[in-house]
């Protein structure tokens, strides 16, 4: 919040104006570290805050319970849950640990809270939950579901058939049970309010004349996402009926279209002049990618990461005329020939992923990225500021080179395929280039870490990574030492995650207090026992320690012997509301 | 700004290395200023640094008295002595991970499977059960799954040519896989059943014919190499309508085109 603005209304001045003006004045703070600040003044600004703060940020739906959260802000309109850990999108969470959606919903319609959106991260969503959802909120507008599972397409027919106001409806990388039904057939005609429609992740058939109804009713359509069951036609028809579509994502189109159908998709894609981001391709043949030349110079986002099948020519051939991207995902192949093709003409870019296209380097192919693109990239885009980078290999010289050329990075994350590799060219660990990383760039919130790294980078990192707010490492230090650098030196840290690396008890234990000024901590596979973590959980009731083993029945049988044994997965987040209830066998919260 | 963590009480003095001024030193008393200069950030390319084998070795002795007052906090049994020589290449006292390794590298399941030829489909692999979900994702390699498709039926099916020992077993499982959905695309009302057979896939005679494209992307006829030959170079395959095979073949510069220029 304004400093300046905090001091010239010193709150006796203030506590003269009636209720609604301070509440007013209020409404212009949107972010919720400013809102949470604010409501810490005095008990009349914590009332005035409560009742008009609209929007709720959850970053970890066990920190708080539904019930305290309505009490609190019994004026929700807009909630945000995030739910499991983040090594959960690579296996490493079992799928029953929890993240259940259910109770907040039954507490928000017992409530009676006026819910117009719900945004959900990693959470297990149930058919029974959106049916509940989709009736207790009558001017619900928008659902954004991100990596969530546990439900089906009937879940979304409930949502599709009772939000009489629906505006978004954003289904992003989730697992939904496709049962081939008629959801989308469950708008009623009456709708026509969609702002925003995904469905790309759902797998199976579409029914297409009830797609093309919805989209044809909705005016305000702005963005639409269909999945890989859409053909090339039906896309066609979708586009001339809603030229307004300024975001696009196309669906499956592996057959090289018949000329005719080529020149109609063309035509409607022509008439779309307000389009500015493109994703989608799961399977496309690379004629279809050039039906997009005539707009591809507004493209200010463009998603081509699932594309496997296209080549790195094809995929540098359009992107070179994107001149205007901003926000660049791309696959692997491109090639480092590619990526310095997109440095010389994509001026604008701002963020850049780059993808594996072969994880396990299974076919053995050549094409993935080296350092090389990477450098080239930073030494192109002067906008740059995130970056998610996955390669081959990775030297210090370029980092120090990347760090030179590009001081504004927010986010860094790169991930040398090979774990602990080191430099290729001097066989070092590559310390010093993450070093110099942390140290030029001051604003650095995001960073993952990956190849032979030493504990020298974490003392780099505590030293220098002020701003880090999230960490992540894998494989990666040598002693105890590397993780207390980190835990002592980044103030603002919220998130640390750490997989295969030789941090033990006196590292977790060191300091217990630091936990309360973060969100959550992961350690898995590294060298923590169960009676370090004991421990850890006496010392910190305000902490919920869970264990993780793969071997449900271990539970029962753990004895003091086992206090050496070391703990196969630790998670471990600050709460308020002390052990959860719905912890699978497999989970032991101590 | 504090540099010391909350608790100070329970907090090791001696790792205590990041103060308030940002310059960092031993609180033991050892200040040794050569190591702050090696130890010292610079941004200059690396290979200057000879002397960091020795300066490691001097930290390396101090290491050993600082790890035991560590560990006596929680009488941890963790021993560093197999640590104390550090050199930049021990990669063997390192984790390394032999194989595949679970949630390694870390992308979403759907992007593992996105390039592999052989990988299941349908999202089956994504659900883990204990985490282990890595493993069930990981394609055998015995079996040899490629895409088919064919024209006039937007979707794709995958086939598993490890199955089959001939051209024949091939083109029988290609009816298979494609008369219902052919039927189906043909007669909307689908009142007919299963559709005609799809014969004479390989002698040209037959309403289709199929193709395939080869690991150097060529698109050529099924049935002209020996079978293992064709294995072991087919990458896709494509069911083509037999009227269009000299317009099918123009978009791929094919062997025979090539030999005949």
């Amino acid at each position: 919040m304004n400093r300046a603005i905090k001091s010239r209304l010193s709150t006796s001045e203030m506590n003269y104006f009636p209720d609604e003006v301070i509440e007013h004045i209020f409404d212009f703070i949107a972010s919720h570290r400013d809102r949470n600040s604010i409501s810490l003044v005095n008990k009349s600004w914590h009332k005035i805050e409560r009742y008009s703060r609209h929007q709720v940020f959850i970053g970890n739906c066990y920190a708080i319970s539904p019930e305290r959260l309505i009490r609190r802000f019994p004026c929700l309109r807009s909630l945000t849950l995030k739910g499991k850990p983040h090594f959960a999108d690579f296996n490493l969470v079992p799928h029953e640990w929890g993240g259940f959606l259910h109770p907040w919903i039954d507490a928000l319609a017992k409530g009676r809270v006026g819910l117009e959106e719900l945004r959900l991260k990693r959470m297990v969503v149930s058919d029974e939950s959106l049916e509940l959802l989709s009736r207790s909120f009558v001017s619900f507008k928008s659902l954004v579901l991100v990596s969530c599972d546990g439900f089906t397409t009937d879940g979304l027919a409930s949502v599709a058939a009772n939000c009489r106001h629906l505006r978004e409806l954003d289904l992003q990388e989730n697992e939904i049970d496709d049962h081939r039904g008629q959801w989308l057939n469950c708008f009623p005609d009456t709708c026509t309010t969609l702002v925003s429609l995904n469905f790309a992740c759902l797998k199976g058939e579409t029914n297409l004349a009830a797609l093309e109804r919805l989209v044809a009713r909705s005016p305000n359509l702005k963005s639409l996402k269909v999945n890989r069951a859409v053909p090339l036609e039906a896309l066609t028809r979708l586009m001339s009926c809603a030229p307004q579509l300024v975001d696009l994502g196309v669906g499956c189109y592996e057959n090289e279209p018949e000329p005719e159908s080529f020149a109609k998709l063309m035509a409607a894609i022509k008439k779309c002049t307000l389009l500015r981001s493109l994703s989608g391709f799961s399977e496309v043949a690379p004629v279809c990618l050039t039906a997009f030349y005539p707009i591809c110079e507004n493209l200010t986002s463009l998603n081509l990461s699932y594309a496997a099948e296209l080549q790195g020519n094809h995929l540098i051939e359009f992107v070179q005329f994107c001149k205007r991207v901003q926000r660049l995902w791309i696959l692997d192949s491109i090639g480092d020939k590619g990526l310095e093709i997109v440095a010389s003409s994509c001026k604008e870019l701002q963020e850049l992923r780059v993808f594996p296209s072969d994880p396990h380097d299974e076919e053995d192919n050549n094409t993935a990225v080296t350092e090389v693109g990477l450098v080239a990239i930073s030494a192109g885009c002067p906008k740059l500021h995130s970056i998610l980078y996955f390669c081959k290999q990775m030297t210090n010289e370029a980092l120090i080179t990347v760090a030179r050329n590009c001081p504004n990075f927010i986010r860094f994350r790169l991930c040398i395929l090979e774990p602990n590799k080191p430099d290729p060219i001097t066989s070092q660990s590559l310390d010093e280039g993450f070093g110099a990383i942390v140290q030029a760039c001051k604003g650095l919130r995001r960073l993952s870490v990956s190849g032979l790294l030493t504990d020298k980078v974490f003392l780099y990192i505590g030293m220098y990574a002020e701003q880090l707010e999230m960490l992540s490492i894998a494989f990666a230090g040598d002693t105890d030492k590397g993780m207390l650098y980190v835990l002592n030196g980044c103030k603002k840290l919220r998130k640390l995650e750490i997989r295969d690396s030789p941090f033990g008890n006196a590292a977790l234990l060191a300091d217990v207090g630091k936990y309360e000024t973060m969100r959550s901590l992961w350690m898995s596979s590294c060298e923590v026992t169960l009676g370090g973590c004991k421990r850890l959980a006496r010392n910190a009731p305000w902490l919920n320690v869970e264990i993780i083993n793969e071997n449900e029945s271990g539970r029962m049988e753990r004895n003091e012997e086992d206090e050496r044994e070391k703990v196969d997965r630790l998670y471990l987040y600050r709460t308020v509301v002390g052990t959860r209830r719905d912890a699978p066998p497999c989970v032991t919260i101590l | 700004m504090e540099g010391c963590p909350r608790n100070r009480e329970t907090c090791p003095k001696l790792l205590d290395l990041i103060p308030q001024e940002r310059k960092w030193y031993h609180d033991e008393g050892k200040n040794n200023t050569d190591q702050e200069k090696k130890l010292e950030l610079r941004l200059a390319p690396p290979g200057g640094d000879e002397e960091d084998g020795s300066v490691m070795k001097k930290k390396n002795t101090k290491k050993e008295a600082e790890d035991k007052t560590i560990f006596n906090l929680s009488g941890n049994h963790f021993s560093p002595s197999n640590k104390t020589n550090y050199a930049p290449h021990h990669i063997s006292q390192k984790r390394t991970a032999p194989g595949p390794v679970v949630g390694w590298p870390p992308v979403r399941s759907f992007r593992k499977n996105l390039a592999s030829s052989s990988s299941s489909k349908l999202g089956n692999d994504q659900i883990n059960k204990s985490g282990d979900g890595e493993k069930q994702a990981e394609p055998k390699r015995e079996g040899m799954f490629v895409k088919i498709n064919m024209d006039s039926v937007p979707i794709g099916r995958k086939v598993d040519l490890s199955a089959y020992g001939s051209y024949e077993q091939l083109s029988f499982a290609v009816d298979k896989l494609f008369r219902g959905l052919l039927a189906a695309q043909r007669d909307a009302s689908g009142g007919e059943g299963e559709g005609k057979p799809i014969i004479g896939l390989l002698d040209g005679k037959g309403e289709f014919t199929l193709t395939y494209e080869d690991n150097e992307g060529d698109k050529m006829l099924v049935g002209d190499v020996p079978w293992q030959m064709f294995v072991s170079s087919v990458k896709r395959l494509r069911v083509i309508k037999s009227s269009e095979i000299s317009s099918a073949l123009r978009f791929g510069c094919s062997k025979e085109d090539k030999m005949r220029n």
